[in-house]
C-alpha cells in the first residue's frame, strides 16, 4: 500500500509559447501512514505534483502507481482513486456551494454512491473530527468565519474516508491561531486514523513540527528528501532556492560557530531549548 | 480544457502590430469586417486571404493560437454552412431530395459564408491577441468620445468593458480550480443526460458566482478607496498619440478596402475589374 511516482514529467501548454515544464523526472515513494511535508517555492511544481497523485492531471511522461497498480492503466477506476486519495485544494472554502454545512459535506460521499443516511453519518463524523460542532450542521456555509469554512471544506474531503489525505497550503491566509488549530487537527487526524498525510507548504516552520519526512521541490525537481533534521542540515542550499530553514536552525548554527557545543539538529523551539539547556548544564558540570 | 479559450486573451510578443495604436487596430478590424462583406468572387477573397495572412504573420502570434478561437464557433459555422448548402435555390441543381437540394448558388454561398465567418473570427482574434485589454478599451473610449456630446456614458462603458475583459482569464482560472476541487470530491461533469449534466453544474456555478460577486465587491471598494468617481475631469497617464507607423497602417487598411470595393463592385461602377 503506497504511492509510487516514477519518472514523472509534466508540461503545461505543450508546444505553446507559454510552455512550462512544471515537473521534470520526479521519482518518489510514499509508504502507508507517513506524514510527509512537501515544500517548495511558488512555482516549484508542488501543486502540480499533488494533482497527479489523484489523477486530476495526467503526466506527460512517466507512471504513477497507487497500491501497486498503474493509475494510467486501462479501466483503472479513477473515481475510486479520487476517493482514496483525498485532495484539499488551496483556499478550499471557495468550493462550498450547498445550502447548509451538512449537505455540503455529504456531497463527496453521495458522489461515491453512498445512501443519504450513510453519507450523513460520514459527514457528521468528519465534521466532528475537524472540530465543527452539531450546532453548525444546519447553518449556511457562507455565514461561517474563514477558518470554519476551511474546516468544513476539509471535512468535505475527509467524509470520503480517504487513505491518503493531501492538503495544499491548508494554513494560507489564516491567522497564527487558526493556523495552529488546523495543523494540530491534521496531526490529530493522522494519529487517530493512521492515514497517510501529505502537507504542502512553503513554510518550514509550519511543517517541521509535524512531519516525519520532508520533500523539497525546486524548479520541478525533487531537491531534498529526508527527515526534517537531515533536510535542514542543507540550510545554505535551501536559502539558495528561496526557502529558509526554521529560525532555530540558524540560532543553533550561529551558537555553534561562536563555539557552543550544541546539537544543531534541533528543528523546533522546544528541541532547541533542550539542546541549549543540555549544553549549559554540561558546562556547569565542568 | 477551459484554458484554451483565446477570445479576449492577450498574447505578449514584440511585433509591429503590438506596437500600433489601439485605435488603428480597432478601426482596421472594423474595416476588415466591412471588406469581407463587400468582397465578391474569388479575387476578392484571395486578396482578403493574402491580407489576413500577412497580418497574422506580422503579429508574431503562433497560428495555432488563433485557430483555437475558431473552436467556439464550430457549431455556428456548421449550421450556417449546412443551411446555405441545402436550402438555397439556384440555376443548376446538382442533387435534390424533398425540399433539400444542392445548387451552384448554394455551394457558392455556403463557401462564401464559411470563409467570411472564419476570417471574421481570425481578424478579431488578431486584434485581441495583439492588444492588451487596457489598450483596447482606451482606444474604444477615445474613438467613441464624440458620443459624449449626446450624453452617452462612454467612459463608464469602457471602464465596465475593461473590467469585464480583465476578469475573463481570472474567472476561467477560477472555474478550472473549482472544477478540479469538485472532481476531487467525486463530482462528474461529463456523463449523464442533459438534465443530469445541468444539475452537475450547480457545485461549479454557485461557488463561481459567489466568488465573482466577492471580487466585484472588493474591486468596488478598492476603486472607491482611490476616489474613483467616473470619467469627469479624468486625465490619462499615457494619452494615446498617433505616430508615423499608425498613419502608415491607416493608409494600408484604407487602400486595402478601396481595392476590395473596386474588385467587388468594379463591374457595376465602371463596367470593368482591373487586373482581370
Amino acid at each position: 500500500m503506497s504511492i509510487k511516482v516514477k519518472n514523472v514529467s509534466y508540461t503545461y501548454s505543450e508546444g505553446m509559447a507559454y510552455e512550462v515544464h512544471a515537473l521534470k523526472d520526479v521519482n518518489l515513494e510514499i509508504p502507508d501512514g507517513q506524514f510527509v511535508g512537501l515544500i517548495g517555492h511558488t512555482g516549484s511544481g508542488k501543486s502540480t505534483l499533488i494533482q497527479h497523485l489523484n489523477g486530476l492531471l495526467r503526466a506527460t511522461e512517466g507512471k504513477i502507481y497507487f497500491n501497486g497498480k498503474d493509475i494510467y492503466g486501462d479501466k483503472y477506476p479513477m473515481r475510486e482513486l479520487r476517493s482514496k486519495v483525498g485532495l484539499v485544494f488551496q483556499y478550499p472554502e471557495y468550493q462550498l456551494f450547498e445550502t447548509d454545512v451538512l449537505k455540503d459535506v455529504c456531497f463527496g460521499p453521495r458522489n461515491l454512491g453512498y445512501s443519504q443516511k450513510e453519507a450523513e453519518e460520514k459527514a457528521k463524523r468528519a465534521l466532528r473530527m475537524v472540530g465543527m460542532g452539531e450546532e453548525y450542521d444546519s447553518s449556511s456555509p457562507f455565514e461561517l468565519s474563514g477558518g470554519q469554512k476551511r474546516r468544513v471544506a476539509i471535512a468535505g474531503v475527509l467524509a470520503m474516508d480517504p487513505e491518503v489525505l493531501i492538503l495544499d497550503e491548508p494554513t494560507a491566509g489564516l491567522d497564527p491561531r487558526g493556523r495552529d488549530e488546523i495543523l494540530d487537527q491534521i496531526s490529530y487526524l493522522k494519529r487517530e486514523r493512521g492515514i497517510t498525510v501529505i502537507l504542502v507548504s512553503h513554510s518550514m516552520e509550519d511543517v517541521a513540527r509535524y512531519v516525519d519526512r520532508l520533500i523539497v521541490m525546486n524548479q520541478g525537481q525533487v531537491r531534498f528528501d529526508g527527515t526534517p533534521k537531515e533536510v535542514f542540515r542543507h540550510y545554505r542550499e535551501l536559502e539558495e532556492i528561496g526557502l529558509a530553514a526554521p529560525q532555530v536552525t540558524y540560532l543553533m548554527q550561529e551558537l555553534k560557530e561562536k563555539g557552543a557545543r550544541v546539537d544543531t539538529d534541533a528543528t523546533t523551539v522546544e528541541e532547541a531549548a533542550d539542546a541549549i539547556a543540555a549544553w549549559l548544564g554540561g558546562q556547569e558540570q565542568l | 480544457m477551459i484554458r484554451d479559450i483565446t477570445l479576449g486573451q492577450y498574447y505578449p510578443a514584440k511585433s509591429v502590430l503590438h506596437e500600433l495604436d489601439p485605435r488603428v487596430k480597432l478601426a482596421a478590424t472594423l474595416i476588415f469586417v466591412v471588406s469581407l462583406f463587400v468582397a465578391k468572387g474569388p479575387v476578392g477573397y484571395a486578396l482578403a486571404t493574402v491580407f489576413l495572412g500577412i497580418v497574422i504573420r506580422l503579429s508574431k502570434v503562433p497560428f495555432r493560437f488563433m485557430t483555437k478561437g475558431l473552436k467556439s464557433i464550430v457549431m455556428l459555422l456548421m449550421i450556417t454552412v449546412v443551411f446555405n448548402l441545402f436550402l438555397l435555390d439556384g440555376d443548376v441543381v446538382f442533387w435534390h431530395f424533398g425540399f433539400l437540394r444542392i445548387t451552384d448558388r448554394g455551394i457558392r454561398t455556403a463557401v462564401m459564408v464559411g470563409i467570411r465567418l472564419i476570417y471574421l473570427i481570425l481578424g478579431s482574434s488578431v486584434m485581441t491577441l495583439t492588444t492588451t485589454p487596457n489598450d483596447l478599451t482606451d482606444g474604444l473610449e477615445k474613438l467613441l468620445s464624440p458620443l459624449k456630446k449626446i450624453h452617452v456614458p462612454v467612459h463608464d462603458m469602457s471602464m465596465m468593458m475593461s473590467i469585464a475583459l480583465r476578469f475573463i482569464p481570472i474567472l476561467l482560472e477560477e472555474t478550472d480550480k473549482i472544477m478540479k476541487a469538485q472532481i476531487a470530491r467525486g463530482a462528474d461533469f461529463e456523463s449523464g443526460n442533459l438534465i443530469q449534466k445541468a444539475k452537475a453544474m450547480i457545485p461549479l456555478l454557485v461557488p463561481l458566482f459567489f466568488s465573482a460577486l466577492r471580487r466585484a465587491m472588493d474591486l468596488a471598494l478598492a476603486m472607491e478607496a482611490r476616489c474613483y468617481h467616473g470619467g469627469e475631469g479624468r486625465t490619462k497617464m499615457k494619452p494615446l498619440k498617433y505616430e508615423s507607423k499608425d498613419r502608415t497602417a491607416y493608409a494600408v487598411i484604407w487602400i486595402y478596402l478601396a481595392a476590395m470595393i473596386v474588385i467587388g463592385y468594379g463591374r457595376q461602377i465602371y463596367g470593368w475589374i482591373p487586373f482581370i
